[in-house]
């Protein structure tokens, strides 16, 4: 019996070891992509970060609005935040290439539906951007009018549109990303009419007060009155 | 002598002509216009011999202001007192003005002046902003191209002491001396034309070394030489990429050397502004005079001092000014910009400027005060930062509105608190101080990121 059980043992160390030898070739392939994919990433990120630097792509981003977008992170510049990004995609795609190494068809499956979503991602990626640019630009506007119009509430209306303004984006972002788009349709339309409705309110009741001040600095005169204003512009 | 043709074919036959000389198709154009002719048998026209020949003209005339008939009347006979056997164009959109004198009560030898009308040449409505008033200038130097004229005058403006001869006051330095452009020296009342006085007339005269008192007119003379270089240049449109029918022309004949000369009117009748509107107005006026600047920079970098321009006529005195404007408004739109609007301004003006500013902001109202240096630092800041399109353009330009209704208030106190200094010292400071602050800018377009003070 001791000699049947030190066969069964040893048939199974045996195809134990023959399975974890077959393994050897992935796994190493795993290491060296990896490896590889290490030192390019590192070598991107410089490269991309010298000619960001050249570029004076912080100072743009700043410019264009888009420095609030590290304020969050540990990071504080958008250049090494680019440069961090693709240095990580980089070690993504060469983890992805050595897991596909291995032959298994989970490992096949994986690889796939991860390619397959990187289009929704970029997607996703420039909504944001073209969204943040357009709120940008509208609250600027917004702003700028609203000031040379003498409202008091110039800033709360300016914020207000920009934030109108994100809210579309990140929804629209979301959607293409496929996250829980049930959900994500019915917040924002909570948020979205809250946000003009909570607006409405300040403007229309909460600050009236506000809006009758602003509106009666150019209406101060009755109309039957008539007082020459001299002053001409051209 | 065979009858004379209705008032309809010879309007009909005159817009055909007119059409064609411009190359523009004369079905809309003239569908348009019949809709508007008017039948009278009191006009004698010409005969169809004469409006063939109205493809050619030695002067086109543009009218863009309301002219009655009496007034039209007038400036046809003014004209007729020019020497020389001239054809006159007169462009006028409204052909209900046209005089209705005989024409054989002209002098015999006298110019000969033809009222052509044309829905070109109409601003769009009777409040028209910059940008079409310059599309009704485009038409006008178009139609003086077409027609080959020896120059081209617009009147624009009503004067004070309506004077149809300052059509005639502006042409004679055209057809008599070797002058390029006739430019308007109007008599001001203090708040008269503060855009121009602000920043418009001091920053020519420190870039481009010529003291003229309007440089955007609105009423000039200009000679073929000019026409052609302002049309030929694919100039003259409103907007776009082109010359500028009005901030252009001063700036295109100081920096080929071309003679130019004023003629002193009397006070201009001004419409009344429109507040929700001054921001437009700086955009649509500020924008394409920056944009000379940047186009003619090799010029004005190399130029010093200024000298005065030839004038002709006597000086006309507006008498006792009394007038005072509010400033509270303007004072509000000044704090109120000082405490929204740091973020954009911080992106056009240095730390120091801003500094300043939001001292102003903080002072009482009757010791607001800008000083000089600082409001021409910031003009010239703005010129550069448009330049550099440090943001939008259009953003950057109405954003400067509560600067300038700053300067305005600003304005107002000294004359109210320094009866001993008139607008015209004021105003002549402040061109000197433009002058003493052009080495900060040619600093600054040159250097944009190492000289920020």
């Amino acid at each position: 019996m001791w000699e049947q059980v030190k066969q069964a043992l040893a048939q199974s160390t045996a195809r134990f070891l023959t399975k974890s030898a077959s393994l050897l070739p992935g796994l190493a392939a795993l290491i060296l992509a990896v490896l590889v994919s290490l030192v390019v990433g590192w070598i991107l990120a410089v490269v991309v970060r010298r000619v960001l630097a050249s570029l004076r792509f912080d100072e743009r981003m700043t410019r264009w609005g888009f420095a609030s977008l590290t304020d969050g992170s540990v990071l504080k510049s958008p250049t090494l935040l680019v440069a961090r990004s693709i240095f990580a995609l980089v070690i993504l795609a060469g983890f992805l290439i050595g897991i596909a190494a291995f032959d298994f068809e989970w490992t096949s499956l994986l690889v796939r539906s991860i390619l397959a979503y990187i289009p929704n991602i970029v997607g996703a990626v420039l909504v944001l951007l073209v969204g943040t640019l357009i709120a940008r630009f509208v609250a600027r506007s917004v702003l700028i009018g609203a000031v040379n119009l003498n409202l008091q509430y110039a800033r709360l209306l300016s914020e207000g549109i920009k934030w109108l303004v994100i809210v579309l984006a990140v929804a629209m972002a979301l959607e293409h990303l496929r996250i829980a788009p049930g959900i994500v349709e019915l917040a924002f339309g909570i948020l979205f009419g809250g946000i003009v409705f909570g607006l409405a309110l300040a403007v229309g009741l909460g600050s009236k007060d506000l809006v009758t001040k602003s509106l009666g600095r150019d209406v101060k005169r009755a109309p039957s009155e008539e007082i020459e204003d001299p002053l001409r512009h051209l | 002598m065979g009858a004379h043709p209705t008032h309809g074919d010879f309007v009909t036959r005159s817009v055909r002509a007119f059409d064609k000389a411009l190359n523009r198709p004369s079905k809309l154009a003239l569908r348009a216009f019949e809709d508007q002719l008017v039948e009278t048998d009191s006009i004698s026209l010409p005969t169809p011999q004469e409006a063939k020949q109205i493809d050619r003209a030695d002067l086109v005339i543009g009218i863009l202001t309301d002219l009655d008939v009496q007034a039209m009347t007038a400036l046809r006979d003014a004209l007729r007192t020019l020497p020389g056997s001239l054809r006159i164009a007169v462009v006028e959109s409204d052909d209900r003005n046209h005089p209705a004198a005989p024409d054989s009560d002209a002098p015999p030898n006298s110019p000969a002046v033809f009222f052509v009308p044309s829905p070109l040449a109409r601003p769009s409505s009777a409040g028209a902003g910059p940008l079409s008033m310059a599309e009704a200038y485009h038409s006008i130097f178009l139609a003086g191209e077409k027609l080959q004229a020896r120059g081209c005058c617009i009147v624009a403006s009503k004067l004070e002491s309506a004077t149809p001869q300052r059509a005639c006051r502006l042409i004679r330095p055209l057809l008599e001396g070797d002058v390029d452009l006739v430019l308007p020296h109007y008599a001001r009342h203090k708040f008269e034309g503060l855009l121009n006085s602000s920043i418009i007339a001091p920053l020519t005269r420190s870039l481009y070394g010529k003291r003229l008192s309007n440089p955007m007119g609105p009423d000039f003379g200009v000679s073929r030489r000019l026409l052609q270089k302002i049309v030929g240049t694919g100039g003259g449109r409103a907007g776009g990429n082109g010359l500028h029918p009005l901030a252009s022309l001063a700036p295109a004949a100081l920096c080929d050397n071309l003679p130019i000369t004023e003629v002193h009117f009397g006070g201009r009748l001004y419409r009344l502004p429109d507040w929700t509107n001054t921001s437009s107005l700086l955009s649509e006026v500020l924008g394409p005079v920056f944009l000379d600047i940047e186009r003619n920079a090799a010029f004005w970098q190399r130029t010093r001092a200024s000298v005065a321009v030839p004038a002709i006529g006597e000086p006309v005195g507006v008498g006792e000014d009394t007038a005072r404007i509010d400033t509270a408004r303007l004072l509000d739109s000044f704090v109120l910009g000082n405490r929204e609007l740091q973020e954009i301004w911080g992106l056009v003006l240095p730390p120091a400027t801003l500094f300043e500013l939001r001292k102003l902001a903080r002072l009482p109202r009757e010791e607001f005060r800008v000083p000089d240096e600082l409001w021409v630092r910031i003009v010239y800041d703005f010129a550069l930062a448009h330049r550099l399109r440090t943001i939008n353009r259009d953003h950057l330009l109405k954003s400067m509105t509560p600067l300038y209704l700053g300067w305005v208030a600003s304005y107002a106190h000294d004359l109210a608190m320094d009866h001993f200094i008139g607008p015209d010292q004021r105003l002549e400071r402040l061109a000197l101080a433009f002058e003493a602050g052009k080495p900060y800018f040619v600093s600054r377009w040159r250097w944009p990121d190492r000289f920020n003070p």
